[in-house]
């Protein structure tokens, strides 16, 4: 019996102004799946997940996450996302559980449960921090707020945009190993890197974006394709 | 003279009232600002003067002409916010000389370009009856229990719109109810503190909270804390003064708990402590 795909992207077309940024792109992404999306800059792969987590509609084509289309809210409840960067624009003082426990919300109502809330702070090492004020944290602690929001309520498809952009060296393993214990669990999980090395040797596959379309490549082509290989 | 705020019905009215707005107000004001929506109110009370016109010229109340102009108008303001025309203060203030233009005419051709606008501006907090103390009532009790029982939703979406649009929630919906709400409040507080004071009592306690408190819940009860305060503290100095209006005294008082928490917020609260390091 054929597995339903995690996330399914078919035929997609996606401009900007009349400028084509995916051209007829086709993704396939399975359940237990840890998957690195890289790419140049420009290549389209932040267009890619914003067509995935419904935030953007395809010029044409059609993205299916776990079988329902890309717009359809059941099919965003199943998505942990994270953008790259701070946890949003804060004007009030606004504590790190809110700011993850958030993540939970999906409906009219929406609980705060707070053993997952504490167990996303374990996962991204802030315990210690939740009754902090994001003003008042780095912004690497900041992202990993934003992270803990997305891992929140396991949800079986994480995205993740440049995760470990402004994260200390030290934790990025923790991060890594907590990404690949989701996709063994079953999650499918995308992480999108424009500096995929930390997920290179835990990664099932990784994806390629280069002139609108998307496709895997080894390990070793990957290298290959990085600037300066070879010299 | 402050005892007639308690022996006097007039006087009790005009707690009652003040104390419904000064709590509910800041409940609503926190989300929009928050969500950097702080003259969003201003705006809508502006259209209300327009509502109140048009319930002139129409042979209806005021408070009828308000809250349909309000919510309309609230729908017009979402609207225009959603599409990307009111990001920046151009279009809010078209809005805001719309309202007042659209009152000024309209008042002018009913007759009503009198003295008692002074009212719907600035409030008649003593001049309740008790139906208009209930009306307040229920339209603080109507907008209390919306916020509280949406709280977390309105938060996510106060927090991050885009993650809470991907994560599935209705944010359209979401949004359409926090300008509603906020016309309604409007509404409520026309009566209590003005038209052009009302949004003051949205914003200002919570900025206040905003100086000592380190998340949204609790900055969230210092400006309830405050919005009480503030109206009974403003109702009774122009109670004991005799003269002065009771709208502009609330605001005021709000006001300065805001400089006095913004003091004692320099040495705790966040913003001036330095940042961790990664």
């Amino acid at each position: 019996m054929p597995v339903t795909a995690a996330i399914e992207g078919s035929g997609l077309r996606f401009g900007y102004g009349g400028v084509p940024v995916l051209d007829g792109l086709d993704l396939r992404v399975d359940p237990g799946q840890l998957v690195v999306l890289t790419g140049p800059n420009g290549s389209g792969k932040s267009t890619l997940i914003r067509l995935v987590v419904g935030l953007l509609s395809p010029d044409a084509g059609e993205v299916l996450v776990l079988g329902r289309p890309a717009s359809d809210p059941q099919a965003r409840r199943s998505i942990g996302y994270a953008p790259q960067g701070s946890p949003g624009r804060m004007v009030l003082p606004v504590s790190v559980i809110e700011v993850v426990a958030s993540g939970l919300v999906t409906g009219w109502g929406g609980g705060r449960r707070d053993g997952e809330v504490t167990a996303a702070l374990e996962a991204v090492g802030m315990t210690e921090l939740g009754a902090e004020c994001v003003f008042e944290l780095s912004g690497g602690q900041q992202q990993r707020a934003v992270i803990a929001r997305a891992l929140v309520g396991d949800r079986p498809v994480l995205i993740l945009d440049e995760p470990t952009t402004g994260i200390d060296r030290a934790f990025r393993p923790r991060l890594v190993d907590e990404l690949r214990r989701r996709a063994d669990a079953g999650s499918a999980v995308v992480v999108v890197s424009h500096d995929p090395d930390d997920f290179h040797d835990v990664c099932d596959r990784i994806l390629f974006m280069e002139d609108g379309r998307v496709r895997d490549v080894g390990h070793d082509e990957f290298h290959a394709l990085q600037p300066g290989a070879g010299s | 003279m402050i005892d007639v705020l308690f022996t006097a019905d007039f006087g009790r009215r005009a707690l009652v009232a003040a104390t419904v707005v000064g709590v509910v107000a800041p409940v609503v004001g926190a989300f929009l600002v928050q969500r950097r929506l702080s003259l969003v109110g201003d705006g809508i009370g502006h259209l209300a003067l327009a509502g109140v016109a048009i319930g002139a010229l129409v042979g209806i109340s005021g408070l009828w002409g308000a809250l349909a102009v309000a919510l309309l108008g609230a729908v017009l303001l979402e609207a225009l916010r959603v599409r990307g025309r009111l990001t920046g203060d151009l279009s809010l203030a078209l809005i805001f000389y719309l309202g007042i233009a659209t009152g000024a005419v309209g008042l002018s051709l009913a007759g009503r370009f009198d003295t008692s606008i002074l009212g719907v501006l600035f409030g008649t907090l003593f001049a309740l009856t008790w139906a208009d103390v209930g009306t307040i009532a229920l339209l603080g009790a109507v907008v209390l229990a919306a916020v509280l029982t949406l709280y977390r939703p309105l938060l996510a979406v106060a927090l991050d719109e885009e993650t809470a649009r991907a994560g599935g929630l209705p944010v359209d919906l979401l949004n359409l109810v926090l300008v509603g709400m906020t016309a309604l409040l409007v509404v409520g507080g026309m009566r209590v503190v003005g038209l052009l004071m009302v949004a003051a009592l949205m914003v200002v306690p919570v900025a206040a909270g905003s100086k000592v408190a380190h998340s949204f819940r609790t900055t969230l009860r210092w400006a309830v804390g405050v919005g009480a305060a503030s109206a009974w503290i403003g109702l009774i100095v122009a109670a004991w003064h005799g003269e002065l209006v009771p709208g502009g005294t609330i605001v005021l008082t709000a006001m300065v708990a805001f400089v006095g928490f913004a003091l004692v917020g320099r040495r705790t609260a966040v913003g001036h402590r330095p940042r961790r390091t990664a």
